[in-house]
């Protein structure tokens, strides 16, 4: 069944160009120098019942806008959009029946009130009744341990326990579909695969479609089967995990801070590695920020144990990072054709 | 209609959780109303009525007002203007609730947290230390419903305020603005009695008197002919009905600018 229909969606949005100064800030008052900006820009997909959407892009690409149409905050310029069957700018409050939204950096919970009160209110807005709300208590009790924090205060809960009672929350009405916009941001890891595992478990129990927007890949990795990627408002990609995993999954990049750099560590780093390695073995040398010299490596061609030994023990490296491949990259490498 | 007590019931128990202004809140408004006192008592040395009111009359409509001031500020322009500046708003609207009952509802909450917490130990203050005497009268038992009313008409004007954040990069100037407004022209600072008659006619088609004025005449002189109680409290139920259907069209329009220009 297909719940989500979007066909060349349109949301362009007037801004004013800004002149500088004081005598700028007044001319502005007066001026009708608008540019229009194109935050999302004929995209369409169709989302089947229960998929669980991975739909990733850099800042500023059109994520939160599309959400922001989806959940029916935001009204398309042009194009279709149908959750449901239905426009969700229309009839907002129907519709916001069968939706569940998480904000990842603001929160539905009462902020001065003990958890529970929170899930109480959200049965009564939702018009949950007494059975299913127990029901669903247990659940998520059982998955998350949340009688532990019913009587904390919501204020007094950490950003992992504070979030974790968003995610349940959101599902508390049985929703139809649930729209997570960075729901892992700024959580160590230990609670990122909790939150990751809670996901995964109400997809499957109550077949709730997931649309997740986030910045880590290593959620998408975790959660998704289909992954949608766009950027300046169009769509890159839109199709199996797979492909894509094989782009940023075996990607990492090696963070090395050299002593005495100077203009030929780079040059003579990037010769040294060649002769050690194949010239096939994906690996690429670039100095990023100040005196970190950023090698990047395909570990489905080459370790990187191999290369972080060897250059251990050909250079005095004085700090070592390893960081998985950002988003701006997996991007700019789709632009280049990687996934053809 | 179950929904909105849930969340009246969340608004009052987070008013619980502030309980320590309560005491300074309190505190200020004695220091006030004994400012008030010993002010209207020399006002009165030479007379006995003022426009036609008499001392007693008077210090209850001051007193009165100033505790009725204190609960409908309930900072409802200030938070709204507050969930629409950092995006919070979105969190409502993406829930099956009304935006603008949602507000009433926590607004209400906060009037009656207050009520219980200020208002009333202000008037057993009222009674007990500057016993004042309350004239008995019908006008008194239509009170409770002329403050609900007025409360109602305070909240749309806050709506409204609060809205303006969709316009304004700051609601600070109009919002005092509003509060100073309605602050003289509904009678909280002295009653209408004491503007000139002209001014006085403008002010009596003006919806600000609904506030304040219409409400505290119910208790200063509840002994009026019955017809006229009723009138007044008729004409509060006619702009609780203008400015609910006028906030309602201007809502439509102010949720366009985050519609279709983005948040």
């Amino acid at each position: 069944m297909t719940l989500i229909h979007i066909e060349d969606l349109n949301k362009h949005f007037k801004i004013l160009n800004r002149h500088q100064g004081l005598s700028g800030a007044i001319r502005d008052l007066f001026s009708s120098d608008f540019r229009l900006v194109k935050a999302v820009d004929g995209i369409s997909y169709d989302i089947e019942a229960g998929e669980i959407i991975g739909y990733i892009g850099p800042n500023g690409a059109g994520k939160s806008t599309t959400i922001k149409m989806m959940t029916g905050i935001l009204k398309p310029t042009s194009g279709e959009i149908l959750v449901n069957g239905q426009p969700p700018y229309l009839n907002r409050i129907r519709q916001a029946q069968i939706m569940g939204v998480v904000f990842g950096q603001r929160t539905q919970l009462w902020w001065d009130l003990p958890v529970i009160e929170s899930f109480k209110i959200l049965k009564e807005i939702y018009r949950v009744d007494q059975k299913t709300f127990d029901a669903h208590m247990d659940l998520f009790n059982d998955l998350v341990g949340l009688g532990a924090l019913f009587g904390q205060q919501v204020r007094t809960l950490s950003l992992g326990q504070r979030m974790l009672c968003d995610i349940t929350a959101s599902f508390l009405h049985d929703p139809q579909v649930v729209f997570l916009d960075e729901p892992t941001i700024g959580l160590d890891i230990s609670v990122k695969a909790k939150i990751r595992t809670v996901i995964k478990e109400l997809n499957k129990t109550r077949n709730t479609t997931i649309i997740l927007t986030t910045h880590d890949l290593g959620d998408v990795e975790a959660l998704c089967q289909r992954i949608i990627i766009i950027d300046k408002g169009r769509i890159l990609y839109d199709g199996g995990i797979k492909k894509v995993n094989a782009l940023f999954g075996a990607y990492r990049t090696l963070k090395l801070q050299i002593d005495d750099f100077s203009e030929t560590t780079l040059e003579t780093l990037q010769q040294k590695l060649g002769e050690q390695f194949s010239a096939e073995s994906g690996i690429t040398v670039a100095e990023t920020e100040d005196h970190w010299t950023d090698v990047t490596i395909d570990q489905a061609r080459t370790p990187l144990a191999d290369v972080l030994s060897f250059v251990m023990g050909s250079f005095p490296v004085s700090d070592v990072r390893i960081v998985e491949i950002s988003m701006e990259k997996v991007v700019r490498k789709v632009y280049d054709g990687a996934l053809g | 209609m179950r929904k909105y007590l849930a969340i009246l019931r969340g608004a009052l128990m987070e008013g619980m959780a502030y309980r320590t202004g309560f005491f300074f809140i309190i505190l200020g408004n004695i220091i006030y109303l004994c400012v008030a006192y010993f002010l209207w008592h020399s006002i009165y040395a030479n007379t006995t009525t003022i426009h036609g009111l008499t001392f007693n009359e008077t210090f209850i409509y001051i007193s009165l007002g100033s505790t009725v001031f204190v609960l409908l500020k309930t900072y409802a322009d200030w938070q709204i203007a507050h969930e629409i500046e950092d995006g919070t708003i979105a969190i409502y609207l993406t829930k099956p609730v009304d935006y603008q009952f949602y507000a009433l509802f926590i607004s209400l909450g906060s009037v009656l947290t207050t009520m219980a917490a200020i208002t009333v130990p202000t008037l057993l203050m009222l009674t007990l230390v500057f016993h004042v005497t309350f004239s008995l009268g019908p006008g008194l038992l239509l009170f409770p419903v002329s403050l609900l009313l007025a409360f109602l008409i305070s909240f749309f004007f806050d709506y409204v305020t609060g809205l303006l954040a969709f316009y304004a990069e700051s609601i600070w100037g109009i919002s005092t603005t509003k509060e100073i407004l309605i602050s003289i022209l509904a009678g909280a600072l002295v009653p209408l009695q004491f503007f000139p008659q002209a001014i006085q006619k403008v002010l009596l088609v003006l919806p600000f008197q609904a506030i304040y004025y219409t409400p505290l005449m119910l208790v200063t002189r509840p002994n009026q002919d019955g017809s006229i109680l009723l009138s007044m409290l008729g004409i509060q139920v006619l702009w609780v009905v203008i400015l609910f259907v006028l906030t309602r069209l201007f809502y439509n329009q102010a949720i366009k600018v985050l519609r279709v220009a983005g948040g």
